[in-house]
């Protein structure tokens, strides 16, 4: 029999009272508990990026996760991140600078950002490197992502 | 050069918002109700005949719900032609490499289909496996397919001139041998498909294919169905680069898994499964041999390739003919010699790979030609200069070219690159090198083939729809598309409606490969625009009383020329063609180009039939660590000859992407195969470039308005991959001399070159 346990958790805002398999990701939950498929599992050990979300503030791998780790915790995914209808600034530039090609690692891509600039507003090209690292493309080849991430920068400060 | 309002701007990927916020839906994102999962037994040994399969254990275990084995099939064969069909979806006589699939089930959650996995009993009769070409070629080499001798697939000869007296009266003859490795593609997203098979026998898969007209086609020949009762809907695709052309047998197994459970079916490769199953890019050995005068003219050329299939054909022996018909049309070469060997190997099957063959051809040839420019102290874009292809030329293997932009692309790129400047100031450890390439800016009609369809219409209310069979994979051709009909239009891109990739509402397209859309489905979506364009004008002359001629079009709205009241709207010409007249506006587009002539010859490849060449020149700068021998890629310049840049942001985005793949594939990717297995199957130990190791590209758009092209437009996808292998290697060896003629140019092998060089 599955153990289960009972979890309250914040996504996007949104109060949520779970009953969760012990060995469910965080990933998993996210996509088949709660519907929210914008966080994409890309190769579900942690590797590519695609499954990032914000859990208390930071960056994680959510495939790597541990769905209960999420009990009493605050998670922001993708589908948290636009203002009011209309996109986040990230969201739009990464629109407007044609960093969006296939658009699977993009959510990833977006949320890794959006901690990045919370916690250091003006990162040098060193920091963004450093931050993007875990978030792979296959299509891009990151030169308009790095666009994206710089016109978002500038709009911050 | 012709001004368009919409054609030729930077207009960011249509589908690009959804994105943004993940609603954009992928395969994995549907869910069905009663959705049961699927599971794929593969073999684990590289070649054995199966003496015993037995799945009874696994059938009691609770929640599996069906197996299918190859008995529930009809063990048609497949491949992307009839004539080199050799794979069954699933396998019970004999496995070929580690990843046949032998069984698929069928349960209510993952975990306990791959519980049942290990409960299906199967025994093997293990046979020698051939993981080398070269052992495989030998006689008495265990064959791997009945009655393929030697296990050479395929052999292609080409012949042009007379290459024995060519290399006779050649100042300066040079040979060598060069070798590339098999490449994983690596789409962010794996292979994935939801399966439903009604009651009355009509299919629907949801599936992220490149190609699903033809995946319908070939679905139907595995099923025995009536390709109509298959409805094949892509909505979304992350990522492709050719390996989701074909028919995957998962499709096929979530099919069969569907009829049986009578419930929907999801397969989705795991990750390990996408790199120790799927296809990959073929590996080659390519012997070259060049004879050239001393003023750098280029009077023979040869080559013998022997190119690594694995264990089925796939899309090998087209992959073969382009290796040949791109070593071929490179440069005005008289005298050619190709001789092309496909050879079976117990491993993964080789597949489509952007540049399909040609970035195999590109680096044996343009490392060649720098060892020619050396030799005869020439500036090795000199030499390219002297021998590249002119617009509107037949080359001697009868390839016709129309639009031809390489001098221009090597001009240009030399001059952005500093070229002259640098290679004077030479700094220690850092270098320069320069490949151009060719490809086929269209498709081709070698296969008989090479449709693509589109209809416009315009609704009752006045708003355009464009529907297109062609599939945008993250490439942008949903873009594009809507751009070229908004164009001819006149109205917002953003305005139009878009139905792209259902079999079961869009005209048929071959698929998105062989940087074929632009130009093939441009062509339809162009022709039908155009139609819809004369229906509306015959419309309005009518309604307004006027000529045509005497007509203008502007913001939705059809004027009399030189008057601002006598105009009637989109919206009215709608309303009053479908009410009054009872007439529906909509036309029709379909490209199946180009006349194939009687140049064309099947065999050999002479005179390969695409309706536009495209043509680039890359230039790389390296710097060198000496200590590690790691290469860092400072600046790559580029130059495409795309005919015309429909759309340049997403030009750029793919010679951006396309030269990322490229540097992994020159310096660290590498699947390494032990006894047939891949024993890196993860992004740790297989490694793709990250943000990290960016470089800088100036990318410099040619455009030499193809006269047949739609808005004198050729494809770009794939070019970009193809001449990166050999600039970087150029760029090492002008950094510190050393000559690089194996990929990958791993820090190890570059290190040993530098010490060796040192112990001389």
């Amino acid at each position: 029999m599955k153990k289960k346990h009972q979890i309250q958790t914040t996504v996007n805002g949104q109060e949520y009272s779970l009953l969760i398999d012990l060995k469910k990701t965080l990933l998993e939950m996210l996509r088949d508990d709660l519907n929210l498929t914008g966080t994409k599992k890309g190769c579900d050990e942690g590797e590519c990026g695609a499954c990032s979300v914000i859990l208390n503030g930071k960056v994680v791998n959510s495939c790597l996760v541990l769905a209960v780790e999420a009990d009493k915790a605050e998670v922001l995914t993708i589908e948290g991140i636009h203002r009011d209808g209309d996109l986040h600034p990230i969201q739009r530039y990464f629109v407007d600078s044609g960093a969006v090609q296939c658009g699977f690692c993009t959510p990833g891509m977006i949320l890794t950002t959006k901690a990045m600039l919370d916690e250091i507003p003006d990162p040098s090209e060193e920091d963004i490197k450093h931050y993007l690292e875990g978030n792979l493309c296959r299509c891009t080849g990151y030169s308009k992502i790095i666009d994206a991430v710089n016109v978002a920068i500038k709009h911050f400060k | 050069m012709e001004e368009y309002s919409v054609v030729g701007k930077r207009i960011p990927n249509r589908d690009s918002v959804e994105k943004v916020k993940g609603s954009a839906i992928f395969i994995d994102d549907i869910k069905l109700k009663g959705m049961l999962y699927g599971k794929i037994l593969r073999s684990h040994l590289p070649h054995a005949k199966i003496t015993n399969l037995d799945v009874s254990k696994a059938q009691k275990l609770i929640g599996v719900k069906a197996i299918v084995t190859a008995k529930d099939t009809l063990r048609e064969r497949f491949s992307i032609s009839p004539t080199w069909a050799d794979k069954r979806v699933l396998e019970n006589e004999k496995v070929r490499y580690i990843g046949d699939e032998i069984a698929g089930v069928a349960a209510v959650d993952e975990d306990i289909a791959q519980e049942a996995l290990d409960l299906i009993q199967v025994d093997f009769e293990e046979l020698q496996g051939l993981f080398d070409p070269l052992e495989a070629m030998k006689p008495g080499a265990p064959i791997i397919h009945d009655s393929v001798e030697n296990n050479i697939s395929k052999v292609i000869h080409l012949e042009c001139g007379n290459i024995e007296e060519a290399f006779g009266n050649a100042d300066l003859i040079l040979e060598d041998t060069f070798t590339t490795q098999a490449q994983a593609h690596c789409s962010l997203e794996t292979h994935s498909c939801v399966a439903v098979y009604e009651p009355n026998g009509q299919i629907k898969i949801w599936v992220n294919t490149q190609a699903p007209h033809a995946l319908r086609q070939r679905l139907s020949l595995i099923l025995g169905v009536d390709a109509s009762k298959i409805h094949i809907i892509t909505p979304f695709v992350g990522g492709g680069f050719g390996s989701k052309i074909d028919l995957e047998p998962s499709q096929a197994i979530s099919v069969l898994l569907a009829k049986k459970s009578g419930k929907p079916v999801r397969i989705s490769n795991t990750r390990k499964e996408q790199f120790e199953v799927t296809r990959i890019r073929h590996a080659t050995i390519s012997e070259m041999k060049f004879g050239v005068k001393h003023d750098g003219t280029i009077v023979a050329k040869q080559a013998k390739v022997i190119m690594d299939n694995g264990a089925y054909n796939s899309h090998g022996p087209a992959v073969l003919a382009y290796n040949n018909v791109m070593f071929s049309t490179l440069y005005r070469v008289e005298n050619i010699k190709y001789e092309g060997s496909l050879v079976y190997t117990n491993k993964n099957w080789g597949g489509a790979f952007r540049g399909y063959g040609d970035p195999q051809a590109s680096f044996g040839q343009e490392v060649m030609m720098d060892m020619v420019a050396e030799q005869l102290n020439m500036d090795p874009i000199e030499l390219r200069l002297k021998n590249a292809n002119n617009p509107n030329e037949t080359t001697a293997n009868k390839v016709r070219i129309t639009s031809c932009g390489l001098k221009e692309c090597l001009r240009q790129a030399k001059e952005a690159s500093n070229w002259d400047e640098k290679k004077e100031k030479k700094s220690k450890y850092r270098g320069m090198g320069v490949a151009s390439m060719t490809y086929t800016g269209g498709g081709s009609k070698g296969s008989g083939l090479n449709f693509s369809g589109a209809t416009v219409q315009m609704n009752p209310d006045g708003v355009i729809h464009l529907l297109v069979g062609a599939t945008d994979i993250g490439q942008g051709s949903n873009t594009i598309l809507t751009q070229m009909a908004a164009e001819i239009l006149a109205v917002d891109p953003g305005t139009i409606g878009l139905t792209a990739s259902d079999t079961d509402t869009t005209l048929p397209c071959m698929g998105t490969f062989g940087s074929r859309v632009t130009y093939c489905a441009g062509s339809a979506v162009t022709q039908a625009a155009n139609d819809l364009r004369l229906q509306i004008l015959e419309n309005a002359a009518e309604m307004l009383e006027a000529n045509i001629e005497d007509l203008e079009i502007k913001g939705k709205k059809v004027f009399m020329k030189g008057s601002t009241t006598k105009l009637v709207s989109y919206a009215e010409i709608a309303a009053n063609s479908f009410y009054k007249k009872k007439k529906p506006l909509i036309a029709h587009g379909y490209y199946n180009g180009p006349e194939v002539t009687e140049d064309f010859d099947p065999i050999s490849y002479r005179g390969y039939p695409s309706p536009a060449m495209v043509f680039a020149t890359h230039i790389a700068e390296v710097q060198i660590d000496p200590g590690t021998g790691k290469v860092d890629v400072i600046h790559f310049v580029t130059a495409h000859d795309v005919g015309k840049a429909i759309n340049p942001l997403l030009v750029e985005g793919q010679i951006e992407g396309g030269i990322a793949q490229g540097i992994g594939w020159t310096l660290t990717e590498d699947l390494k195969f032990e006894n047939g297995r891949i024993i890196n199957p993860n992004f740790h130990d297989y490694k793709i470039l990250t943000i990290k190791d960016i470089t800088k590209i100036t990318p410099i758009i040619i455009e030499t308005i193809d006269p047949n092209g739609p808005f004198g437009a050729k494809g770009i996808g794939e070019c970009a991959m193809v001449p990166t292998a050999p600039a970087i290697v150029n760029a090492i060896y002008d950094a510190i001399g050393v000559r690089i003629k194996d990929l990958p140019a791993t820090p190890e092998i570059v290190f040993q070159g530098i010490k060796q060089k040192e112990l001389r």
